[in-house]
This record gives C-alpha cells, sequence and structure tokens, in this order.
C-alpha cells in the first residue's frame, strides 16, 4: 500500500497524461482507442461509423497480481446513406474484450487467466486500429478461428530473446461474455492451441500457430497457420496464412478445407507518411469459391499514437469477403 | 548505515575515473532496491523492453525515460536499448495493447531523481555528470 501511494504521488506531479500512454494511476493505467471509419464500398450502402471506442486498465502490483480488463463500444453507424441497408451492421454493440490476471510465475513464464485474446498469428494480438497495418482487416486475421479464449494460458518469453517464444492456452467451455451475432461469424465452444514465435528483432517475428476448436454447432476444425514481420530499411514486409480442417459432424458447409493468407508491402515514405499494399486470398468454408482481394494504401501518422488512412480494396475474384471501395479512417490511441 | 557509505564510494569511483568525466549516463533504482551491482546493461535493455518485469525479490519494476528528444533519452536509447525512436513507440504501443506497460516519461532531471527516489522497483537513467546520493545507481554507461 505505501509502494502504491508513493507510485501515485510521484506519478500526479508528473505528467498524469500523454496520449498513446494513457492515464496512470499509482500501479493502474487507463488507456484506450477509438476508430472512426467512412466507408464507400461500390455496391453497397456508404456509411460513417464509429468502429471501436475502447477503454482497457492495465493493472501492476506484484508478481501475482497483474489484472487487465478492456471494454469497448463497437459496429455503431453514426450516417448511412445510399445503397441497400445492411441490418446486420450500425447498431452498436458495448463488448467486454478482455478481462484477465498475468502472474508472472518467473522472469520468463506467465500464467493468464481469464478472457484473452488468442494468439493466432500477430494481427489479432495487437488488433487496436492505430497498431495494425490497414483500416480493413484481411479476413485471415479474424474470420476463420477463435479470436478469443476463456480460460488460462502459460506463456513463455526469455528475457534476452535467445530462444523462442512460446504460449499454450485452454478454453473448456464457452467464451466469456460472447459477443452477438452481428459482428462474430463463428461462436467457438472449446479452444485449445499454441503459438510459436521466433523473435528477428524488436518488431520482426516469425511465428507458427495452431488451433483445435470446436464450435456451438459441433464443427471440429484444427487450424495450422504462420506469420511474419520483418523489416528491411524503410519497407516492411509481412503477412498471415492458415489452413483449417473442418469436420463438419452433419452441419453442411460449402468446403471441408478452409485457408487464407494475406502478404502486404509497407515503404515508409517519410518518418509521418507510409504507402502500404496487400494481397489476400481467403476460401471461406461458407463459400464455394475463394476470395481474391488486393489493397492499396497510404497513411499519414502525425505522431505514433495517431494514424489516418485512406486506401482503396478491389475484389479480383470469387465472392468478396470485404467489399470494393474506398475506405477512410481516423484511429486514435489515448 | 552501509549502504549510503556505499554509494558514496562507488559515486567517487565513477566520478574521479576517467569514465565518468567523458559525460556517460548513470543508471539509478529506487534507493531501497536490492541488487546486485553492476546490473548487466543487458538487463537494463530487457527491463524496458518490458521481457523483465520484476527484481530479484519480487517487487514490479517501473522503468522511465526521459522525454522524447531529450540528450539522455537520446544516448539512453542508442548506448543501452540500441533501437530506433520510431521502432521503440511502435514496439511499446504494440506491448501497451498487450497489459504491459511502456515506461513512464518524467520530463527532467530533477523530476526523474524525485520520482526514483520515492517509487519503490522504480529505474531511470540521468547524466553522469550529475550523480546524486539520494538514489542507488546501478550501472555504469560510459
Amino acid at each position: 500500500m505505501a509502494g502504491f501511494l508513493a507510485f501515485a504521488a510521484a506519478g500526479a506531479s508528473a505528467d498524469d497524461y500523454q496520449l498513446g500512454h494513457g492515464l496512470d494511476l499509482g500501479p493502474l493505467n487507463i488507456a484506450g482507442y477509438s476508430d472512426l471509419v467512412a466507408r464507400f464500398p461500390s455496391k453497397q450502402q456508404k456509411s460513417i461509423d464509429l468502429d471501436d471506442l475502447s477503454l482497457f486498465v492495465t493493472g501492476h502490483f506484484n508478481r501475482l497480481f497483474n489484472p487487465f480488463v478492456e471494454a469497448e463500444l463497437t459496429n455503431l453507424s453514426l450516417v448511412r446513406w445510399g445503397g441497400v441497408a445492411d441490418h446486420d451492421r450500425g447498431d452498436g454493440d458495448f463488448l467486454l474484450e478482455r478481462l484477465y490476471n498475468d502472474s508472472y510465475l518467473t522472469d520468463s513464464t506467465t500464467l493468464r487467466l481469464g478472457k484473452m485474446l488468442s494468439p493466432v498469428g500477430e494481427w489479432n494480438e495487437i488488433h487496436a486500429a492505430p497498431l495494425v497495418l490497414s483500416a480493413v482487416r484481411p479476413a485471415v486475421t479474424f474470420r476463420n478461428f477463435s479470436e478469443y479464449t476463456t480460460g488460462a494460458s502459460v506463456r513463455f518469453a526469455d528475457p534476452y530473446s535467445q530462444v523462442p517464444d512460446f504460449q499454450l492456452y485452454f478454453q473448456p467451455t464457452g467464451e466469456f461474455s460472447e459477443r452477438p451475432r452481428d459482428i462474430t461469424v463463428h461462436r467457438y465452444r472449446s479452444v485449445a492451441g499454441a503459438h510459436v514465435s521466433l523473435p528477428l528483432g524488436l518488431l520482426d517475428k516469425f511465428g507458427v500457430s495452431f488451433q483445435q476448436s470446436k464450435d456451438r454447432l459441433g464443427v471440429d476444425q484444427t487450424l495450422f497457420g504462420g506469420d511474419f514481420h520483418y523489416t528491411l530499411g524503410k519497407l516492411t514486409l509481412q503477412g498471415e496464412a492458415t489452413y483449417s480442417d473442418i469436420s463438419n459432424n452433419g452441419i453442411r458447409t460449402a468446403r471441408d478445407i478452409e485457408w487464407g493468407l494475406y502478404s502486404a508491402l509497407s515503404y515508409a515514405v517519410t518518418d509521418n507518411w507510409s504507402i502500404y499494399g496487400w494481397y489476400e486470398g481467403f476460401a471461406d468454408r461458407t463459400s464455394p469459391s475463394t476470395a481474391h482481394d488486393v489493397l492499396f494504401g497510404i497513411a499519414y501518422r502525425p505522431q505514433p499514437a495517431m494514424v489516418l488512412r485512406l486506401e482503396y480494396l478491389q475484389n479480383i475474384g470469387g465472392r468478396p469477403v470485404n467489399p470494393t471501395g474506398l475506405t477512410a479512417s481516423w484511429a486514435v490511441l489515448f | 548505515m552501509a549502504r549510503p557509505l556505499l554509494g558514496i564510494a562507488m559515486l567517487a569511483l565513477l566520478l574521479f575515473s576517467g569514465a565518468a568525466q567523458a559525460e556517460g549516463l548513470l543508471i539509478i533504482a529506487n534507493p531501497n532496491l536490492i541488487v546486485a551491482t553492476p546490473v548487466p546493461l543487458s538487463q537494463i535493455a530487457a527491463i524496458y523492453l518490458l521481457r523483465v518485469t520484476s527484481w530479484p525479490d519480487g517487487s514490479h519494476i517501473v522503468p522511465v525515460n526521459r522525454e522524447a528528444g531529450s540528450r539522455a533519452r537520446e544516448e539512453f536509447t542508442r548506448r543501452v536499448l540500441q533501437e530506433d525512436n520510431a521502432g521503440l513507440a511502435i514496439y511499446w504501443n504494440e506491448m501497451h495493447f498487450q497489459g504491459k506497460m511502456p515506461p513512464l516519461v518524467q520530463e527532467s532531471e530533477e523530476a526523474m531523481i524525485a520520482f526514483i527516489r520515492n517509487v519503490p522497483g522504480s529505474i531511470g537513467y540521468i547524466n553522469g555528470s550529475a550523480p546524486r546520493l539520494d538514489v542507488k545507481v546501478i550501472a555504469y554507461v560510459p
């Protein structure tokens, strides 16, 4: 308690709030992010949406008690016009994204209990709009696996990055505070998996993922995945791929093998401006055709915690997962 | 009684060595911290990269940075972390979103010293020309 009070008193005398860092209150930090998105799909309704208004609180007390909670308002259309209304979008949902406690068993081993993001690829774990490459999210980074795990995970991370990081996780039954149907594709009952990541630099890494899951309809899924992030001067390469075997158990799906991959290039033109593009191929279990999309965009970061983006996605084959059209966004980590 | 004397001896050693006269960085920690010194720079880098979060006694580490653009921050980033500022900003934002608190920022040497002196588990840095007796010097970067 003395430490808490000293920390709070000392912290209060300095900058209490910094954009991107949040508000420090002793061992607690309160931060969040927002993402305002204008969508102009070529054949659908146009909209200006508050995609996310998220608040997260991080606590660091001792080795065993380090709670984290994130709640958000998502999927709220502010303005809609033209085209055919999509009644599945836009009414706004309040979600409990994450709620867990970290216990540092050793310097390298952490036990996490609660609701957390599943470590499949890189994008899912850092999915906040100000942190990721583009406003439009490739389908392979979220659509075909359980994004969340409610249960336990053990993470090993060597302090000196001499050996790969790895994480094992397990959800015995159901997602705590399950997300509503209008913003999720599959709802998972049991989940177990592993992720291994080989650090190649501060941000660079190569990872592999495995996830075994059963959804609420009884469909079993075994997923294998890979992800990479590599920097070459001003050029950054990144991508993710997954391959899933679907055991239908009597449930009708269009295919038994679901796969996807995206590969992206970005180039830092200046410290503030960058251009980027990606290609995605995605074979969804519900569609017999494989979607092929390309995206090009430009981003302006007046500071690391804020980004404005303008990008265009073109579907070049298959039934689209992300619609063809223009997207503009303003994302802030606050 | 032994701890202040040890601190004075260490500072004297630093001040009268050729290295200290070359304006190095003193890595400082809360005076109540019990840790073997000097702490390796690789461990200090691991602390600031949030890969080490607890001191040997189990207490939580509170890393503190100077403000971006300050000479001490530039020196520390280049010589201890050996990374570039843009990459670190992205990295710390990503870590923050994953539940690890990035280093706090103190915008003057006086504020840094006051914070380190008052907050258990804290670690920071100051230019080598201004050693203080009221914080624990745990490493020196020539």
